[in-house]
């Protein structure tokens, strides 16, 4: 009770010179500096592919607009894609849980120390050496510099004749590197949370966010690894004249399409899974409530899991596919809206009768509840096939994985910011500039892509760099452009604040929420050995049974 | 109540998890066989669709020598780490020793049986689609063997002197999981490449 | 008992030094390395070599670091665990459980025979209600079963209104199965959920709940059974509709409620029986 002068004593400048400091940050194998790393570097990459986004929102503004030229705008359409992806939501997320899994299981550091550096240190370097691709990828005449395949590359748009030059070699290459630090990441976040907990924190007893990064760590190593497969292949066709991708030697563009989706779907769930944990640690503590139905948010997160492998071909219905295959791939995505549905409903019971506080970070969770709830909703109606022969293509289906990755995993990654904010820097952030973010970035994003699918029901096919006018998509065209500015003013918010508060911000102290996992136990900003002796849990609240002697959670559990 | 549950927390079990290094090993292996999974099914989804020639029935032999040096050499790998585990360093030197042969005999047959198609049968990765998915199948099998014997001769080194003790038997066990796995992949390789699509 | 809790009562007794990996600089080489090894191929050879040097490099460094033993660091134990409190100490209850500290909902349910009992009874008032229609409005209680046949019952599309009127073997036996096998679920989800209901369970799963099934079937009846869709008349198909509400609800209530059982472990619900499962539990309120 006396402890919180203790705690905030540490908060204070550093007197180093900043060029140790800085030395201290790239030996690092501290996997809270690792975490920080890793969140900071896609934050940065989360600004400059929101300004390829935007360079494509001004193009599509008007019909027959000049903006920028056909060749910038697949390159814009293809970067904004990758980065996106590989070097924005993968690292965050991945940034997220190494800080937290640790903090979260009562352990010192990750398993493997060295080989997270590693990990992080080859998705840095895999990001910037596909943006090295701007300066360095001169190919021959038009060839362009920069990736303009999309981010699918299908084939045989990637063969030599098609995509003559470096720029197709450099996605490639800049994808095998990040690949290999996600498959490290993914191999270390399932040993730390198999081997690391804290004594008493047994499988069934672990917070939801180990559960579910758990979850992750197993579908990044079985997933990223198919795509780092398939560039090797591509890179044999490339580079040693093979013939996996080419169709005029008997290989097949479609053999690329289901290793392409074999990666791609479960990667959306390796996208939204982290987003899960986030909402299934910050709901309950604004409900001021247990999770409802712990058991079956882990069931249902596994089975997530294994049906995620096994519905890639709904991207590719308008292929050509037999009755069978067809019939196949609509049951199974049909049936992964099964345990999404589970999840949200527990959601719900979670809040149901709770003492809801509506902080920055709730906010954002609810948002995320909502969005979610629609964007799995077109996803049902993409993966009935005959829908998805109608509007496959369109721009209702980038409205739709938008509304998915925008307006689910985004919002929910904000709410874990103000949420672990506090934790990371050891200052709480500013309520009202959060609020501004919050109600900027979901007018922003409503006006984006809620308009969004209207033209592509109108037929607007995506990735195209202009249309004519007249048929009806104008008007749509410019609100999806205004609301992309709304959100890039959320974002601008959301960084002054974060800059603000770090300096400015009152100090946190061990546990501003009053919350109910491990990290909250220590000081904040931690110390570099997290705990100093080691916790000892009983149940799945371990601060509430310290909180509450008298009714601890154990006798229940 | 606190008195009572804390003598009694003394008494409960010990605290016991699983390795990190095997969890972690187990972890790398399911990643290399969703890898060679991939590599796999494009092998046998484009067997017979070559064009042209030449095809695996005109020059693919089996590699049966190899084969059995590979595999055996699993057991070898075995036998050292539980020579390391009793401390009898003179064993596990023999046989560490056995498995890097074994291995290396493996990689060089498989070297020569390259040089044989490549100068004699004139089938390389560009010349027709068979080409292009049994050196990529076979190659990266190759790759992973080459990766495990040269730990294994960085270990053997350690050995020569004397750095090498019995507490190190879980990192060799660990290592020898990959080296299994390894063998594991030679098998279904074998099998589809040299049995299937001959 | 977690070690705050034990701090509080016994002295503090912390060590005073944490080993910790130490820090290391050969990760980032060895993934500059790699990085760079890629880079050659869409630039020059030298950069690939620079690469494979950097990347030998910083594997070996690896190597030396973490063997024979791993590097490690001593860092001083600067702040101490907090105790963990709240200024938050009142605990809410549920007001439907006040003597309960943790309680399931519901409290008490029906059992699942209550759903089988009202799902038949359900259906026999439909059942009632339809065969009324088709003799009241086209004269032959065959009408009704006819047209529910027609979902499965392929044939039945082709049937002139005088075969609609008579009697067929397969169709009885289609419709019998078609009906008793929706009204079984639908009265099993009616012992489930009627307790949960807090008020009017009678007037909400007996008419409102109909309702919307109804505009449900409705728009999606062309899909299911295009000839009934034909002949349907709605307020009839309303009316049963309500009758199988009402009496599946009045005879779902009628039945007795069991109280759910409280924080039983999974197991035992699950109906395995092994010795020891309750046994800690009751150490542990023993020791109270």
């Amino acid at each position: 009770m006396s402890s919180e002068t203790i705690a905030l004593s540490t908060v204070g400048p550093d007197a180093r010179p900043i060029g140790e400091r800085l030395h201290d940050w790239i030996v690092t194998v501290d996997h809270k500096k690792l975490g920080i790393l890793y969140i900071l570097y896609a934050l940065f990459f989360l600004v400059v592919a929101g300004i390829e986004a935007i360079i494509m929102r001004i193009q599509l503004i008007v019909p027959h607009n000049h903006f920028v030229s056909p060749q910038i705008f697949n390159r814009m359409m293809t970067m904004h894609g990758t980065t996106m992806i590989f070097f924005m939501v993968m690292p965050i997320l991945f940034g997220f849980g190494t800080y937290l899994i640790p903090l979260m299981i009562g352990a010192r550091d990750m398993a493997f120390p060295r080989l997270n550096a590693f990990s992080f240190w080859m998705t840095a370097f895999g990001g910037l050496l596909l943006y090295f691709s701007f300066i360095g990828g001169n190919g021959l005449y038009g060839a362009g510099t920069a990736p303009d395949v999309g981010w699918w590359a299908y084939a045989p748009l990637t063969a030599r004749a098609f995509s003559p030059g470096h720029s197709t070699d450099f996605w490639t290459l800049a994808l095998l590197a990040s690949g290999v630090g996600s498959i490290g990441a993914g191999v270390n976040f399932i040993a730390t949370i198999l081997c690391m907990r804290c004594p008493g924190m047994t499988l069934g007893k672990m917070p939801l966010l180990a559960w579910l990064n758990l979850v992750v760590g197993g579908m990044v190593i079985f997933c990223i690894s198919p795509l780092t497969a398939a560039q090797i292949m591509l890179c044999i066709d490339r580079y040693l004249g093979g013939h996996f991708f080419d169709t005029q030697a008997g290989g097949s563009a479609v053999l690329w399409m289901h290793f392409f989706w074999i990666f791609g779907h479960p990667e959306v769930y390796i996208l939204v899974v982290p987003a899960f944990a986030f909402v299934s640690e910050i709901v309950p503590v604004f409900s001021r409530k247990p999770i409802f139905g712990y058991p079956i948010m882990v069931a249902a997160t596994i089975a997530i899991g294994f049906i995620s492998f096994s519905v890639w071909a709904h991207h590719m219905f308008t292929v050509g596919m037999s009755s069978y295959g067809n019939s196949f791939f609509v049951f199974t995505t049909v049936a992964i809206a099964v345990p999404t549905g589970i999840k949200i409903f527990n959601w719900l019971g979670t809040m149901w009768g709770g003492k809801i506080q509506l902080r920055v970070p709730m906010l954002f969770c609810i948002g995320f509840l909502f969005q979610f709830l629609i964007a799995g909703l077109t996803g049902i109606m993409l993966g009935t096939a005959p829908f998805n022969w109608q509007l496959s293509g369109s721009y209702f289906v980038v409205a739709h994985f938008h509304y998915v990755i925008v307006g689910g995993i985004v919002f929910a990654l904000f709410g874990a910011f103000y949420y672990w904010y506090p934790k990371m820097s050891g200052r709480m952030y500013n309520e009202t500039l959060g609020k501004w973010h919050f109600w900027l970035f979901i007018i922003g994003f409503h006006l984006t892509f809620d308009f969004m699918h209207i033209p592509g029901i109108l037929g607007m096919p995506r990735r195209i760099y202009t249309y004519e006018p007249g048929r009806g998509w104008e008007i749509w065209n410019l609100i999806v452009t205004i609301g992309a500015f709304f959100q890039a003013a959320g974002i601008l918010v959301f960084v002054v604040n974060l800059l603000w508060s770090l300096r400015k911000g009152e100090p946190a102290g061990n546990d501003p929420w009053d919350a109910w996992t491990l990290e909250w136990s220590t000081s904040s900003p931690p110390p570099d050995y997290d705990f100093a002796v080691t916790p000892v849990v009983r149940s799945r609240r371990p601060l509430w049974d310290l909180k509450h002697p008298e009714d601890p959670d154990w006798k229940y559990e | 109540m606190s008195s009572a549950a804390y003598t009694r927390t003394t008494a409960e079990p010990a605290w016991i998890l699983p390795s990190r290094g095997r969890v972690g090993m187990f972890s790398l292996i399911g990643a290399e066989c969703a890898i060679f999974t991939i590599f796999v099914v494009a092998y046998i989804f484009y067997i017979g669709k070559s064009v042209a020639g030449p095809t695996p029935r005109d020059v693919l032999e089996l590699p049966i020598f190899s084969t059995i040096c590979l595999l055996s050499s699993s057991l070898t790998i075995h036998l050292a780490v539980g020579a390391l585990r009793r401390a009898s360093m003179s064993a596990f030197g023999l046989w560490w020793f056995v498995t890097m042969a074994l291995g290396t005999i493996f990689l060089v047959s498989t070297g020569r049986e390259w040089h044989h198609l490549i100068y004699d049968k004139g089938l390389t990765v560009s010349t027709n689609l068979f080409g292009t998915t049994y050196y990529s199948l076979v190659g990266l099998h190759a790759f992973h063997v080459t990766v495990g014997l040269l730990l294994i001769a960085l270990a053997m080194i350690f050995t020569l002197f004397g750095k090498v003790e019995p507490e190190h038997s879980e990192r060799a066990e660990v290592f020898s999981l990959y080296w299994h796995f390894v063998d594991v992949v030679w098998v279904i390789v074998f099998t589809v490449v040299y049995v299937i699509g001959r | 008992m977690s070690p705050a809790e034990s701090r509080s009562q016994t002295p503090e007794v912390t060590r005073s030094t944490i080993h910790l990996p130490a820090p290391t600089a050969w990760p980032i080489v060895l993934a500059f390395g790699v990085t760079l090894l890629l880079a050659g191929l869409v630039t020059t050879t030298a950069v690939s070599l620079l690469g494979a040097i950097l990347a030998i490099a910083g594997f070996v460094g690896w190597f030396r670091d973490v063997l024979p033993q791993e590097q490690e660091e001593t860092i001083e134990v600067k702040v101490e665990a907090a105790v963990v409190s709240t200024a938050r100490r009142e605990v809410a209850r549920l007001p439907v459980a006040p003597d309960l500290p943790r309680a399931l909902l519901p409290l008490e349910t029906y059992p699942v025979s209550a759903g089988i009992k009202g799902g038949l009874a359900g259906s026999v008032a439909m059942a009632v209600l339809a065969c009324l229609y088709g003799l009241l409005k086209q004269g032959s209680i065959w009408y009704p079963i006819n047209l529910l046949a027609a979902t499965a019952y392929t044939q039945s599309v082709h049937f002139s209104t005088a075969s609609l009127n008579a009697f067929h073997l397969e169709a009885f036996l289609l419709a019998t199965g078609i009906h008793l096998f929706t009204s079984l679920l639908v009265g099993l989800l009616y012992g489930a959920m009627l307790p949960m209901i807090p008020r009017h369970p009678i007037f909400l799963g007996g008419v409102v709940a109909p309702i919307l099934w109804t505009g449900l079937l409705h728009s999606i009846l062309e899909l299911l059974n295009p000839l009934l869709n034909q002949l349907i008349s709605w307020p009839w198909f309303v009316a049963s509709q309500f009758a199988f509400g009402i009496v599946a609800g009045l005879v779902v209530v009628q039945q007795e409620q069991v109280r759910t059982r409280q924080l039983v472990p999974f197991l035992m619900r699950a109906g395995v029986e092994a010795p020891g499962m309750m046994k800690e539990r009751d150490e542990k309120d023993e020791s109270q």
